[in-house]
């Protein structure tokens, strides 16, 4: 696969050729290994190719776009010349003051790992082989997929921004389940790093196993607001969807976003930060230090103890509304969701030593494992979400998990929930955004108070009723 | 017979593939899939274009079953080297995987087909200009923003327009050789008001961006009329702001045609899945309550309820020639008279209950494996007008355009909420409602429907990106639904919650 500097040299033979005044090149080269299992099956290995390039050509403000799969010098040059000729037709962008140049050096944090991107089929197969094995092993059967990938990102402009990466990505996700895919128990396990080697496989296959024996025979429990334990990967989920609505200049503009009009202003619980953190130099850090314009990124603060501080912006965006690009344009059909926001978001950490300290903190409530289709498009000004529980919801009694629960529909503002939240794990975990490719969230474990639950799933015995 | 879409070497090196291939005596079956998209996404965001955007991909997906499990590969290099490379390549993945196999996949063999599909349009979107088409979209973007200026809190408007055209070649290891090309196209708009409170709300046309879409010419922008539809858009966003909430309880619900069509998706046609429900699909989206034991036995809906799987509807998102296995379009029931009775199926997962695949497979694109997704799965309309049904309802409400969706793992608990919601009293409509939220269980839900309205009032919906597989791919899939009343429906107010 081609590496971001030859990628970076690639895009500027591209934009020299082409001779185009203004102009920006954002080029990808991923290369995945995907071996995704299911019913105790290895039956979906991939080996899968995504080049990519995004042209912008700028006529003053006037600007379009034209991308590429064909990642070679004739079919750039061929996108440049496409999206000049498209820019000719189309009304100006207010706020649009040219591509990126040079700007501040910066400093490549640690991304890439060789392991990770020459990992083989047959080194996948061994990994997973031991998982398959322990689940079966165990009376259950597995499901979830391994996957080792390599990229390479560069951006060139013609006014002289130049910059390339190159990173690597293992992640692991492990389902130990009751029945293959109609419902009953359940156990998840996840763990992501650079470095493939480091993947916690057998660690995590130990916890979905347990996980999944703990949650066999569930109780209905009726709806209503009960205290809440959330595990990091139950927690970023609701992240991202805050990401999705709150954090992007696009809401903030529209006037859609809970932070809209509000900055400075106490919109969450005390306790509560979140960070956009892309340069995160230890093994939580995914992120490439410059977004898909070329703006080196910083870390930005969205939520500083509760406070509205900021949202995230490119560069137009940025000067529409009178600030500076944070380096939030994401890399093109990186996301089902937005085209500005966090690849890194962090949430503080707190100072309970464990999850099991935090359920310790509840007389009555729950612990959920995980969540099932969350939406935040409800009452996106106060961050009203709905979702589900799923592989894994335990009622908590006097500080102890007591039974498995069926799975529960939630239904609660976000923002009201933090407000209530009173306990976070020191640990964090670091948990790939699940609609989009653009990162990982970094979060602790959760206790909030109160939070609504407003239905539950429905038991299988009762289908017929 | 050539195509402007396929390279002049290309029939050569998918050939070549395929012989390469075939000389393994441990390959079962082989595809070898060409696929090229162009696209045009266009969006106008008040006053200002938001997205001017072309896109083009191409590349070679093969699929190999060995001698027990499958190997996937694929190249965006369309010369006979790299092709037989990743043909290659697939056999090795194959081979890997298979040291991990308790047993062979199943894959009944099939006579190879031959043949063409062509979305039929009346004119070509890919022939009007860019300026036309942002025109198209601009004049109601300031008309919405203009009724803003009039008074109305009209905070942001926006219109878009998309058009991808799809081009694939099929060629098998069993003859099968096809070539299908698309055109897909969606278009619409919507209206932020935002009341002194910072709450917002939305009102879009024809629907909920993203379930608006067609398989189509450019003709379409023409019925679809934006501008008619401005002014309707525009009060009903500024009304919303101040009308009362649709209090929370149990009444009788009459959904519009394209909330049908999203119910539809979330509660027939996923579960339907057979993958899901064999359990291939845990690592994104969950399994199925429909699992094959409840085949011709399970009362999913009322008598009135029959949902069909048809992918020769024409204009359907869902409508092709052959799916990515090369198994003809055709038209099945899922529910029939009420009784669940089949299932969108593989070749492989309808072999594991001994019947016939219902040709469901497709992948996004070269760089992604088929997965069985959504065709146009579609209510079937029975009689009556929408206003004639709204007549006969003496207390409920009329539930109109998605804004939020979520439902559980197994397809049976979901929730939605709504743009707006219009209170009916006595057989008439009386005031707007807003922030409208309904709940329930699939089966329950679909058994308290009583009247679904007639031909007239049946339209075809596509949504455009619909979420399966891991990796996520986005398919497009479509809906056809008239307006249906559903009884002692669980209701609430979402902005309350």
């Amino acid at each position: 696969m081609i590496g971001g500097d030859d990628l970076l040299a690639l895009c500027k033979d591209a934009l020299a050729e082409a001779g185009e005044g203004e102009a920006e090149i954002c080029a990808v080269s991923k290369r995945r290994g995907f071996a995704r299992f299911a019913i105790g099956e290895l039956g979906q290995h991939m080996d899968l190719d995504e080049p990519s390039a995004v042209v912008r050509v700028a006529h003053g403000a006037r600007v379009a776009e034209a991308g590429t799969s064909q990642l070679d010098r004739e079919s750039l040059v061929a996108a440049v010349r496409s999206a000049s000729r498209a820019a000719k037709l189309v009304p100006e962008t207010e706020g649009f003051a040219g591509f990126a140049d040079a700007g501040r050096s910066i400093e490549r944090a640690p991304r890439f790992e060789q392991r990770t991107a020459t990992a083989t089929a047959e080194e996948r197969v061994a990994r997973l082989a031991p998982t398959m094995e322990a689940i079966r092993g165990a009376e259950l059967i597995s499901a979830g997929a391994l996957e080792t990938s390599s990229h390479a990102l560069a951006v060139a402009t013609t006014r002289g921004c130049g910059r390339a990466h190159d990173g690597t990505w293992a992640s692991f996700k492990v389902w130990a389940l009751e029945t293959a895919g109609a419902g009953g128990a359940a156990g998840y396990g996840g763990h992501m790093q650079r470095d493939v080697a480091k993947l916690a496989i057998a660690e995590e296959t130990a916890r979905a196993i347990r996980i999944a024996k703990l949650a066999k025979e569930p109780i209905g429990i009726d709806a209503g607001a009960y205290d809440v334990v959330m595990e990091p990967v139950a927690v970023a989920e609701l992240l991202e969807w805050l990401a999705a609505i709150a954090f992007g200049a696009t809401e903030m503009e529209s006037g859609t976003s809970a932070l809209a009009g509000r900055i400075g202003e106490q919109i969450t619980g005390a306790g509560i930060s979140l960070t956009e953190d892309p340069n995160d130099p230890g093994e939580h850090g995914f992120a490439a230090p410059f977004d898909r314009e070329g703006t080196a990124r910083g870390a930005v603060a969205l939520i500083e103890n509760g406070i509205a501080r900021g949202a995230l912006y490119d560069r137009t965006y940025g000067a529409r509304a009178g600030t500076r690009s944070t380096g939030s344009a994401l890399i093109p059909d990186t996301s089902l969701l937005a085209s500005i926001g966090p690849s890194a978001l962090h949430m503080n950490a707190g100072d309970a030593a464990s999850v099991d300290e935090l359920i310790a903190g509840m007389d009555r409530g729950l612990y959920v494992c995980r969540l099932h289709y969350v939406n935040g498009l409800i009452e996106p000004r106060r961050a009203v979400m709905t979702g589900l529980t799923r592989d894994g919801c335990f009622l908590v009694e006097r500080g102890k998990i007591t039974r498995a629960v069926g799975n529960l529909r939630f239904t609660d503002s976000l923002l009201e929930g933090l407000a209530r939240c009173d306990g976070r794990t020191r640990a964090r975990t670091a948990v790939p955004t699940s609609w989009s490719d653009a990162g990982a969230s970094v979060v602790p474990a959760v206790r909030m108070r109160a939070f609504k639950f407003n239905g539950r799933s429905q038991e299988k015995a009762k289908l017929h009723e | 017979m050539s195509s402007p879409y396929e390279p002049a070497w290309l029939d050569a090196a998918l050939q070549a593939a395929l012989a390469r291939l075939k000389r393994e005596p441990d390959v079962r079956y082989a595809e070898v899939r060409f696929v090229c998209d162009s696209s045009e996404k266009l969006r106008v965001r008040d006053l200002r274009p938001e997205q001017v955007a072309t896109t083009s991909s191409r590349g070679v997906a093969v699929r190999v079953l060995g001698e027990r499990t499958w190997g996937f590969a694929c190249t965006p290099m369309t010369d006979e080297a790299s092709v037989v490379a990743a043909a290659e390549r697939a056999l090795s993945i194959a081979r890997a995987s298979g040291a991990l196999a308790r047993r062979a996949v199943p894959f009944p063999a099939a006579e190879g087909v031959r043949g063409t599909y062509e979305t039929p349009t009346q004119i070509d979107p890919f022939t009007i200009s860019t300026g036309q088409k942002l025109a198209a979209l601009d004049a109601p973007v300031r008309a919405l923003m203009g009724k803003g200026r009039q008074g109305k809190p009209i905070r942001s408007a926006e219109a878009w327009m998309d058009w991808t055209r799809t081009h694939k070649r099929l060629v098998t290891s069993e003859g099968t050789d096809v070539r299908q090309t698309f055109t897909y196209g969606t278009c619409g708009m919507q209206a932020i008001a935002i009341g002194d409170d910072g709450v917002s709300q939305r009102r879009s046309y024809p629907t909920f961006q993203g379930g608006d879409g067609f398989q189509a010419g450019y003709e379409r922008i023409a019925e679809l009329d934006l501008m008619a539809h401005v002014d309707r858009v525009a009060d009903e966003a500024t009304a919303l702001l101040t009308a009362p909430p649709l209090a929370s309880g149990t009444c009788d619900v009459i959904l519009e045609s394209s909330q049908v069509g999203l119910q539809i998706h979330e509660s027939c046609g996923h579960p339907t899945e057979l993958d899901r429900a064999l359990g291939t699909e845990i690592s994104l989206a969950g399994g199925s309550f429909l699992q094959p034991e409840l085949l011709d036995k399970l009362r999913y809906g009322s008598a009135i309820v029959d949902l069909v799987a048809d992918s020769t509807s024409p204009g359907g998102m869902g409508t092709f020639g052959w799916d990515d296995e090369g198994v003809r379009a055709g038209t099945r029931h899922l529910v029939r008279e009420g009784s669940f009775v089949d299932y969108l199926s593989s070749r492989e997962t309808a072999a594991t209950l001994g019947r016939a695949s219902t040709g469901t497979m497709r992948a996004e694109g070269w760089n992604r494996t088929p997965l069985i997704r959504m065709v146009n799965v579609s209510l079937q309309p029975r009689e009556g007008t929408l206003e004639a049904l709204v007549a006969d309802t003496r207390d409920g409400v009329l539930l109109e355009t998605d804004k939020s969706w979520s439902i559980d793992d197994l397809r049976l608990n979901f929730q939605f909420t709504c743009e707006v919601a219009w209170e009916i009293k006595h057989g008439k409509r009386t005031r707007l409602l807003r922030d409208p939220l309904y709940t329930g269980l699939t089966p329950q839900f679909w058994r308290s429907c009583d009247a679904i309205c007639g031909p007239d009032e049946w339209r075809l919906w596509g949504v455009t990106t619909c979420g399966k597989g891991d990796p996520m791919q986005a398919m497009q899939v479509g809906h056809g639904a008239a307006p249906a009343r559903f009884r002692g429906v669980t209701v609430g107010n979402g902005g309350a919650s």
